[in-house]
Parts: structure tokens; C-alpha cells; sequence
């Protein structure tokens, strides 16, 4: 199917009302948890999850899409209004909307907010709608040593480019890695590291793990840390909407901001840190108002609010055309896919059409509706902040039981949470990066089916893992992402000791 | 003063090993597929031995362990152990309750526990609020499909 006429088919399915319904539902819940503190996008669909069974998988995916669109409008609110990043990408956001509401010029902030993530947004989906097909098409001549060189530079750049030490990166992706191996071995029929517990043969689930990571951890930690700051809300009243100024500066950090935060987004560990970050600096250079910037520039609102949400669409084409989870809540995402029995890749454009580009479709949708549901209703969602934080946190655990108890009601559940918790909250206080841990539980046995496959097609050479051109080439990458930090780590080491030799 | 977490190390090499013992009883390689059961167990346990030995030395070399940020979280990143015990004890509840007492009286605990944890005493309003949420949720995810269980397991309902 080409990619108009599928966009027109997939209009035809994401437009029929209970699919709006699910979309309005997606995008609401992804406001609000993008508002929330201590919730976000990934958390939500783990704990959705469960759900899953009684609704058809379009409608589920429709939702999560939302969830995951609007998550990224519900950050930029507050964090320009009060200055909380709600999300880790809205953080850029902050530094210059939260001055131009303290400016009394917070409606211009949120406006060229919101109306800089539809753009970009629909940009993006507009580059998933016209990209993912081919890419798809592509993947059909994957042969497994190239789905495995893939897989393994997905780990090594989770781990390397996510949090401060890559020891650290490595540690979180090899627990990962090793959570990932409980069961039964399906090639062979062998336990292993089940401990002969039953309730380990099946493996362990993602779910259990994610919320534990996230929900459990953080709970754990912030309240062991609580200082609540009441929140401090810049009045909305009085502000003046875009000016022609206004529009006239935005427009361009829309589009550049787009430009960095698609491609990155695709790519294995892009996320939407480095983008937003990426396009702040280069606003920040380009902009006619320097002495603007730090004291609240319409620009440097404008173009990382692109960026966020255009990597949101850039996730999404990895995820759908390759199998190949880039993020936290693309993994679960991608868990969500396997609970309906589906291998997002190329066979899914093919199997189940009506999915994918109703899927898609929804995208448009959702970003029209989010700018709906943002631009007169800011004022309106911020309210959620002053929900008191002991029955936020209280609630946020009752959800998690749900979740966890809610998958299989097993006691080894129950007790995985607490103690996957506690790491999680360990991994806060000495600043583990989280992200790899999901990547490893649920690339690591993918990547093991690949390497199983490639050198059975090889006869066991295992030469075979380079034997074909892309294979070679993501190898080779790969090699380098690991070597090259680490070369120019040891120079300037070198170097300082030497100028420490030299003087002293 | 430098914090120096040997404990994460320790645990890392720990977890590693116990990984690389399971992996020892299976077969490493197979007449077929060439990697056996296993194979990966072992090579990821071995990278976790190695990993947790870097952190060690790393540990040992003084690298600063900087907490990651989080909203609500105080500036100056002063730990209230009472609080943190509150809220480890919500978490380890369920392990203790649920399969007896069912899931609301369960979460009912869990919601006083966490209020108590976020400095919030007030135990009897906290209760009631907890019970009425989650005997909601109860019977809101029981209506989509969730299965959670008897609402008061004791009483067989």
C-alpha cells in the first residue's frame, strides 16, 4: 500500500467515533500525567497494560499514541507556568517560558508552545506517514545478522549516551540483559534462572519491572527527600496572546527545532534530551535578540518545544518498522505489540494494515486535539499540581498494584516489586541511568533469537555476524561508539597529567 | 567526604556470579543452533562480574555519585530515613496481605503507609480516603477486565 492511499485508509479507521473516543482519551490521560509529577508516559501504558485484553489492539494503540503525544504538551504547561518540567524533554522549556511568564508573558509561552508541537508533530508524523513504508520495504532484505548488529548497537548507545558514567550505563543494561534470560529458553525447553520458582518459567514482566523501576522507585525516593515548594503559579490574566513579533520569531525554531528533533528521535538512544538541548543552543546562536536570552526569549521556547515532540514521531519509525525500541516508553510499547501477538517489523504493514495506519492516522488526529485540549485549557490543567502530594504518591501505588497484581496475581510479583523497587531507588541515589535496564529485558532476548538464527543460517561461523555489508557497518559503529569516548577520555587524561608533571 | 558504595559493587559481582553458577549447569553449546542455553547466561554473568569490578575501582578512584533530580524532591537532598521506612514498608505490604486479605483492604494499608511516608498523619481520614480509592479502582479495573481478586477474600466474596 503506497502511503496516501493508506493515510486515506487509515483516516477512514481513526476517524469512526469510538476510535475518536479512544484518541480524546489518550490524549486527555497523556495531559495530565505530562502535568503530574512522578508519572509519565511509559509508567502509564505498563499500567494500562492489563487493559489490553479486553480492548481491540487498534483502539489500545490509539490511545497509547495519545498518551505518549500528549505527555509531551502536559510538560511544556508546567513547565512555563511554574517552572516544573514535568517531563524530562520539557526541561529546555523551562528555562526561557518560565521567565517570559514571570515576564507576564506566559499566554505567548504556552502559545508558541503548543502551537510549535503541532507543528512539529505534524511534521513528524508527516515523516513517519512517508518514511516508515520504505524503511519497512527495506527491512524485508534484514537478514539476522543484520537485525542483530542493530540490536547490539541499540544496547551499546542506550547505555552509553543515557546518564553521567557509562559503568553505570553498562551495569543497568547488563541487569537488563540478565532479567531478560529468566525462563524457559525457547530453542531449547531449558529452564534457566528460574531457581525452580514456577512462576519465573514464563519469564519475567516487563510490566512488573517497569512499574517497579519507575512508580516504586520513585515513590521510595521522593519520599525519603520530600521538600514540597507550594507551587508558585505566574498569573496567567493580563498576558497578551502571540504578537506579530511573536509569530515572526517562532516560526523558524519551529521548523529547525523539527529538523533536530525527527531524526534524532529515530535514531537508537536519540530521545528527546539531546534534540531539545541541541535546539536551545542553536537559537541561542542565531537568535537577533541575544541579550533576550536567560531573561525569557520567545525563541528558545519555541524551537526545543519542536524538537520534543518531533522526536516523539521519530521514535515511532524505529519502533513500527524495525521491532527496534529506542526509548522507555517505546519498550513498552513495543511489550504491548507481544501481548496482542504482534512483531511490529515489516510483516505488520503487511498483517495488519488497519493497525499501523490507523495508528498513524490517529497522530494527525491527537495533535489536533491536544492543541485543542492545551491552548484555552492551560490554566485549567495546572490545577492538577495542587492535588496534595501524600494521596498523589498513595494513588499513584494503588495503580501499580493494579498493574502488578493485576497481570498474572502472583505472589512473586508482588515480592519482585519490592525488591526491583528498592534498585530502583538505589539506581536514583547513585544515578543509574533506567532506560537501558527495559532495553536490555526487552531487546535481550530478541537479540539472542537473531544470533541463534545467524549462526544457524552461518553453520556457526561466527564471521557470519559481519558477513553482509549493513552487518559489517553497524558492527563497525557500534566498535566505535564504545571505543572512541573512551580514547578521547584517555588523552585528556593523559594530557592533564602530563601539564601536572610539567608543573609540578 | 567522598561516598564510597562498595555494597553496589559487591552486589553487581554478586548477581554476576550467581548468573555465571546457573548458567554453569546448562549446556553451553548445541549441535544445532551452535549457542546453547547457556551461553548467554554466562556471557552476560561474566560481564557483570567485570562491570561490578570497574565500579569498584571506579569506587576506589573516589568518582562522585551526584543523586538524579526529581520533582518534589527537597534542594537540599536531606534524607528522612522515618519517611523512606514508611513508604519500604507500603511496598512490601502487598507481600504480606494480599493473597490473604485481597486487594482493597491490602491497598487501603498501602494508601495510609505512603500518606504517613509524605508527612500526613491524619490515620483515620487517611483511611477512609484510601478505602473508598481503592475499592473504586477495585471494582472500575474489575469492570475492564482486570482480574484482581476476591473484594474480601476472607469473608469469600
Amino acid at each position: 500500500m503506497d502511503p496516501i492511499t493508506g493515510l486515506m485508509h487509515g483516516f477512514s479507521i481513526a476517524l469512526q467515533p469510538q476510535n475518536l473516543m479512544w484518541a480524546f482519551l489518550g490524549t486527555f490521560m497523556g495531559t495530565a500525567i505530562g502535568v503530574l509529577p512522578g508519572i509519565g508516559p511509559a509508567l502509564t501504558i505498563a499500567l494500562l497494560l492489563p487493559v489490553t485484553v479486553y480492548i481491540e489492539p487498534t483502539a489500545a494503540f490509539i490511545m497509547f499514541a495519545g498518551i505518549f503525544y500528549g505527555a509531551m504538551y502536559g510538560g511544556s504547561t508546567t513547565s512555563i507556568l511554574l517552572n516544573t518540567p514535568g517531563e524530562s524533554g520539557a526541561m529546555m522549556t523551562a528555562l526561557e517560558g518560565n521567565r517570559m511568564a514571570r515576564n507576564g508573558r506566559g499566554a505567548a509561552a504556552l502559545c508558541t508552545a503548543a502551537i510549535g508541537s503541532f507543528v512539529a508533530g505534524t511534521i513528524g508524523t508527516l515523516g513517519l506517514t512517508f518514511l516508515a513504508p520504505p524503511i519497512a520495504e527495506l527491512a524485508f532484505i534484514f537478514k539476522p545478522q543484520d537485525y542483530f548488529a542493530l540490536m547490539l548497537l541499540a544496547f551499546l548507545s542506550v547505555s552509553v549516551v543515557m546518564g553521567t558514567s557509562k559503568v553505570r550505563g553498562f551495569v543497568s543494561l547488563f541487569i537488563g540483559l540478565s532479567l531478560g534470560l529468566v525462563g524457559i529458553d525457547k530453542a531449547t525447553g531449558q529452564q534457566r534462572l528460574t531457581f525452580g520458582v514456577p512462576d519465573l518459567m514464563d519469564g519475567v514482566e516487563m510490566t512488573v519491572v517497569l512499574v517497579s523501576l519507575f512508580a516504586i522507585g520513585e515513590t521510595l525516593y521522593v519520599a525519603s527527600r520530600y521538600g514540597m515548594q507550594k507551587p508558585n503559579l505566574n498569573p496567567l490574566a493580563g498576558g497578551i496572546w502571540m504578537t506579530k513579533e511573536d509569530w515572526k520569531r517562532s516560526w523558524k525554531p519551529w521548523l529547525r527545532g523539527t529538523f533536530f528533533g525527527f531524526p534524532i528521535g529515530a535514531l537508537p538512544a536519540g530521545g528527546a534530551e539531546i534534540p531539545t538541548f541541541l535546539s536551545y543552543t542553536v537559537e541561542r546562536k542565531l537568535t537577533k535578540h541575544p541579550e533576550e536570552f536567560g531573561h525569557g526569549a520567545i525563541e528558545g521556547v519555541a524551537g526545543p518545544e519542536a524538537a520534543n515532540n518531533a522526536s516523539a514521531a521519530g521514535v515511532l519509525v524505529p519502533l513500527l518498522t524495525l521491532g527496534l525500541p529506542t526509548s522507555a516508553t517505546a519498550a513498552i510499547m513495543l511489550a504491548a505489540f507481544q501481548n496482542y501477538g504482534l512483531q511490529p517489523g515489516p510483516l505488520l504493514f503487511i498483517n495488519s494494515g488497519d493497525l499501523v495506519w490507523g495508528l498513524i492516522a490517529s497522530l494527525y488526529v491527537g495533535n489536533l486535539m491536544l492543541l485543542i485540549l492545551n491552548l484555552p485549557l492551560a490554566g485549567l490543567w495546572v490545577r492538577l499540581l495542587f492535588i496534595p502530594r501524600p494521596y498523589l504518591y498513595a494513588g499513584i501505588l494503588i495503580f501499580s498494584l493494579v498493574g502488578i497484581w493485576g497481570v498474572s496475581n502472583s505472589w512473586v510479583d508482588l515480592a519482585m516489586m519490592f525488591v526491583v523497587g528498592l534498585m530502583g531507588y538505589a539506581m536514583r541515589v547513585y544515578d543509574f541511568p533506567i532506560a537501558p535496564v527495559l532495553i536490555g529485558l526487552i531487546l535481550g532476548p530478541m537479540a539472542e533469537v537473531q544470533m541463534r538464527r545467524a549462526l544457524a543460517i552461518g553453520q556457526g561461523d561466527p564471521m557470519v555476524f559481519v558477513s553482509t555489508p549493513l552487518s559489517a557497518l553497524l558492527i563497525a559503529i557500534a566498535f566505535f561508539v564504545i571505543t572512541v569516548p573512551a580514547v578521547l577520555h584517555w588523552r585528556r587524561t593523559r594530557k592533564i597529567a602530563q601539564s601536572e608533571d610539567i608543573s609540578g | 567526604m567522598t561516598e564510597r558504595p562498595y555494597w553496589i559493587a559487591a552486589g553487581t559481582v554478586g548477581w554476576g556470579a550467581i548468573v555465571l553458577l546457573k548458567a554453569a549447569e546448562l549446556p553451553q553449546f548445541d549441535q544445532y543452533a551452535y549457542i546453547g542455553p547457556g551461553f548467554l547466561p554466562s556471557a552476560v554473568g561474566a560481564g557483570l562480574v567485570l562491570l561490578g569490578l570497574m565500579l569498584a575501582v571506579q569506587i576506589r578512584q573516589g568518582v562522585p555519585f551526584e543523586e538524579q533530580e526529581a520533582e518534589d524532591v527537597s534542594e537540599t537532598h536531606a534524607v528522612s530515613y522515618k519517611a523512606l521506612g514508611f513508604a519500604a514498608a507500603a511496598c512490601a505490604l502487598p507481600m504480606l496481605t494480599m493473597p490473604k486479605l485481597g486487594f482493597v483492604i491490602t491497598c487501603t494499608g498501602c494508601f495510609v503507609l505512603v500518606a504517613a511516608a509524605f508527612k500526613s498523619e491524619r490515620w483515620l481520614l487517611n483511611a477512609a480516603i484510601g478505602l473508598a480509592f481503592s475499592a473504586t479502582s477495585w471494582w472500575l479495573f474489575r469492570k475492564l477486565g482486570v482480574q484482581l481478586g476476591g473484594f474480601l477474600p476472607l469473608l469469600g466474596v
